[in-house]
This record gives structure tokens, sequence and C-alpha cells, in this order.
């Protein structure tokens, strides 16, 4: 069965480091130059997430996150740059379009904020197994029943996937239209995913069977099928971190 | 008094367990199908909406936030932040299910379209801050274009162009987990009732 998480299974000094950590360098590495202001400090601390994300041999599957945020950004750079009011420093202009200046600055801003963000998130999602994730959690306190929502949502969405091509095939074995214009297209949708949904949700029964036949509730002290990752580094790590955070605030004050 | 208790009282117990993972497993599936079809709307939130009609405003609060944190474990880990949109179409939904929104074809359309105002007031100062208050679709970003050329302020325009894709994407997602509820054999569903106090599995 296709795994449909992001994860990457390599092994680098990115993915020895431990969940919490990460989460703290995500953190910071959002938090920080937003504090500032200062499009520099966001530049940098995109191309510090971008090493690392390399240095994890992680890039291959960076850019199909970053391919679909494309679009938006190029639309944010032509709207911000040529729709806005009040700016005056036309910098040049295609067809009757004029594109100003200050708006291409603000554009930037705005697109270095967000690729910061998008590889802040995407390194720690590209080299951190999700049940990694969950178990650190769930040994800082997450419900079991929480961290079990959030695993089998990673079977369960592969199996709907295999329904939902047999229901596809099923339907259109019947004569059910799925190409066409607008009205035909959206007239399938309901005869699709309906029995798919239904399928879905009747399972859900059995599954609180299996899962209550197997003490899913017993009101015991769990035990961890995975050894704890034991980070060597993670005390000097976490205290530089927090400080730059101290020193982004800092600047930010004076 | 006993009816606001139960609204927002909730059973974590296995049934409503196993009811988030298929709420998300079904607004990730509604999205698949959009895309396959080239429909113009998400169509990701069906299960999100359901969980909140069938297991009240905490369970869909639940399915939306969790639905949210997977998106960004494997499509767009930026996305993660819209899970506080999210979490307010679950509440909404649940709310509105029960004050009895869903009983007839135009009430759930009123229900779609508030569902929409929900997310989209949640929706307007998250695109502020990622996209200077774009929403990344096309009718709504030139909605959003139009009304910026006519001094219009920022925060407005940018709630034009959420609620121009929110409501008719919600509306119809609303429509299709009211046609999926409708059909449910009751056994199934009386199991995710917080008002009931027999049927159980535990």
């Amino acid at each position: 069965m296709t795994s449909i998480s992001l994860y990457v299974d390599k092994k680098s000094i990115v993915h020895d480091v431990d969940f919490l950590t990460k989460l703290i360098y995500c953190c910071v590495f959002i938090v920080a130059p937003i504090i500032t202001g200062a499009v520099i400090l966001g530049t940098f601390s995109f191309l510090v997430s971008l090493i690392l994300i390399i240095s994890a041999g992680a890039l291959k599957k960076l850019m199909p996150i970053a391919a679909l945020s494309l679009f938006v950004l190029l639309s944010v750079i032509i709207i911000q740059s040529a729709f806005i009011q009040g700016y005056h420093d036309v910098l040049f202009t295609i067809g009757p379009v004029h594109f100003y200046r200050e708006g291409l600055i603000h554009a930037s801003s705005i697109v270095v904020r967000f690729l910061d963000i998008l590889l802040a998130f995407s390194l720690i999602v590209l080299t951190t197994h999700p049940a990694d994730m969950v178990e650190t959690l769930q040994r800082k306190g997450l419900s079991h029943r929480i961290g079990y929502v959030i695993l089998s949502v990673f079977q369960i969405i592969p199996q709907m996937a295999q329904t939902m091509k047999t229901i596809s095939d099923a339907q259109r074995s019947r004569g059910l239209e799925t190409e066409g214009n607008i009205f035909i297209r959206a007239k399938a949708f309901l005869p699709l995913i309906g029995p798919v949904v239904i399928n879905s949700l009747i399972g859900t029964r059995e599954r609180a069977m299996a899962l209550e036949a197997r003490a899913f509730s017993a009101e015991v002290k769990h035990t961890y099928f995975r050894d704890e990752p034991v980070y060597r580094y993670k005390t000097p790590v976490r205290l530089i971190l927090l400080l730059l955070l101290i020193v982004s605030i800092a600047w930010r004050l004076l | 008094m006993s009816k606001a208790r139960n609204l927002w009282r909730v059973k974590l117990n296995t049934a409503s367990i196993v009811l988030i993972p298929a709420a998300v497993a079904i607004n990730y599936i509604g999205k698949l199908f959009a895309e396959a079809l080239k429909l113009p709307l998400w169509l990701d939130s069906i299960g999100t909406i359901f969980a909140g009609i069938v297991g009240g405003p905490v369970l869909g609060a639940l399915s939306g936030l969790i639905n949210n944190i997977i998106y960004g474990l494997t499509l767009s880990p930026a996305s993660a932040v819209y899970g506080i949109a999210s979490i307010g179409i679950g509440v909404a939904s649940g709310v509105l299910a029960h004050y009895g929104m869903v009983s007839k074809l135009w009430k759930v359309i009123v229900f779609g379209i508030i569902v929409a105002l929900v997310s989209s007031i949640i929706s307007v100062p998250l695109n502020y801050v990622y996209y200077g208050g774009q929403t990344g679709n096309i009718w709504g970003d030139a909605a959003f274009a139009f009304l910026n050329a006519h001094h219009v302020n920022v925060i407005l325009s940018s709630f034009v162009d959420n609620i121009l894709v929110d409501a008719p994407d919600k509306v119809v997602s609303a429509i299709v987990a009211f046609a999926v509820y409708r059909v449910l054999p009751k056994r199934l569903t009386i199991l995710f009732d917080n008002s009931q106090e027999t049927t159980t599995l535990d």
C-alpha cells in the first residue's frame, strides 16, 4: 500500500534531531523574521531551512510542495504590484498594466515570509516519521485516542482511494458520465462520492468493535511500540534556538 | 437547559474516535473527486461538516483540526495553519445541526452559507498574513484585484474574495453531507448521538 506521508526515509544529521527540537526550530524560524520584520532575516532563515532540507536529501519531495504554491505566489506578485492603489513609482509596463516598485517590494516580502513558513514546516514533515511525532507527543501527555486518530488516517486514506477507484469504475460501467461540460461533471459528484462515504462510515462501526476487542479503552498504562529516539545535542541546539529568538526580540525593541 | 449541556458534551468513546479518521478521509476523497472531475470548488470539508452533524460541535472541531494536521503532513505543510478555519467549520456545523438546520434542503443551503461565513471570517487574517489577502482561487482573486483597484479596503476585499469561493463550496459540501446523513442506517448514526444513553459499544 502506498504511503501518503511526505516523510523521506533516509539517514542524515537532520533526521537524527528529535521532533521537539525541530518543532522549536520551526517556531523560532517563523516567529523571529515576523517579529523583526526584516526581509533579510526572512531570506536568511529561508536559506537555512533550504540547506537543511537539501542536506537531509529531501529536495526531491520538496519540489511538488513548492510547485503547488508557485501559482499562488505568482498571482500575489502580479496583484500586489499592479492592482493596489496608492503607488506611484512605475517600474515597468506590460501592455496597459503598470507595475509599481513599492508593490513589488511589498510582494517580495510576502513571498519571502510565505517561503520561510513553508520551508520551516516542510523541514519537520520531510524528516520526521509521523509515528515518531505522534509518539513524542503521547509521551508528553497527548491522549492515545488522539494519537490513534492521527495515525489511522494514514491507513484509511489509501484504503479509501482504492474504494474510490472501484466505485468510479462501477458507476462508469453503469453509464455514469464523468467527462463533458461542467454540469455533467458536477452531476457525477454525488453518485461517485456517496457510495465511498457511506462505505467508509459503515466501516467505522466494524473498526470500533475491532478496537474494543483489543482493549483500546482499557484504563491501564500503555506501552509504546517504538523506542524513544535520543538526540545527543538536544540541549545545546535548543539553547541556541532560544537565544536566537531572544536576540530577535531585542533587535525589535532597540 | 439539558439541551444546551448535551450540545457541548462529548463522549470520546471508541465510536466517536473512529468517526474522526473517517471524516478526514472523506474530506480527502471529496478533494480528490473534485480534482478528478475538474470542478471549480475544493469540496474538502464534507467530512468535517458531516462529523459536526452527527457528532456535535466538539467532534466536528476535532475532525477539522486533525484534517489540517494531516494536510500539513501530506500535502502542503503550510496549510496546517488553516486548521483554525476548519475548527470553525466543524463547530458551526455541530451547533447549526443541533438547532435543526439539517432537516430541509433550503435550511441546508442556509446552513452552508453560515458555515462559509464563519470560515471566511477566520480565514481572512490568515490570508492576510500569508498572501497579502488573496486566496489563490482565480475568481476570488479577480474580485480582490477589482475591489482593490476601486479603493475598497484590503480586509473587505479579502473577505469578498474568500466568501465568493467559500459560499458555493460549503453549500455543495453541506448538501452532500446532508444527503449521506439521510440515507445512513440509524443503527450507525445513533452511535455518535450524545443524547442517547443506550446504544454504545463500550
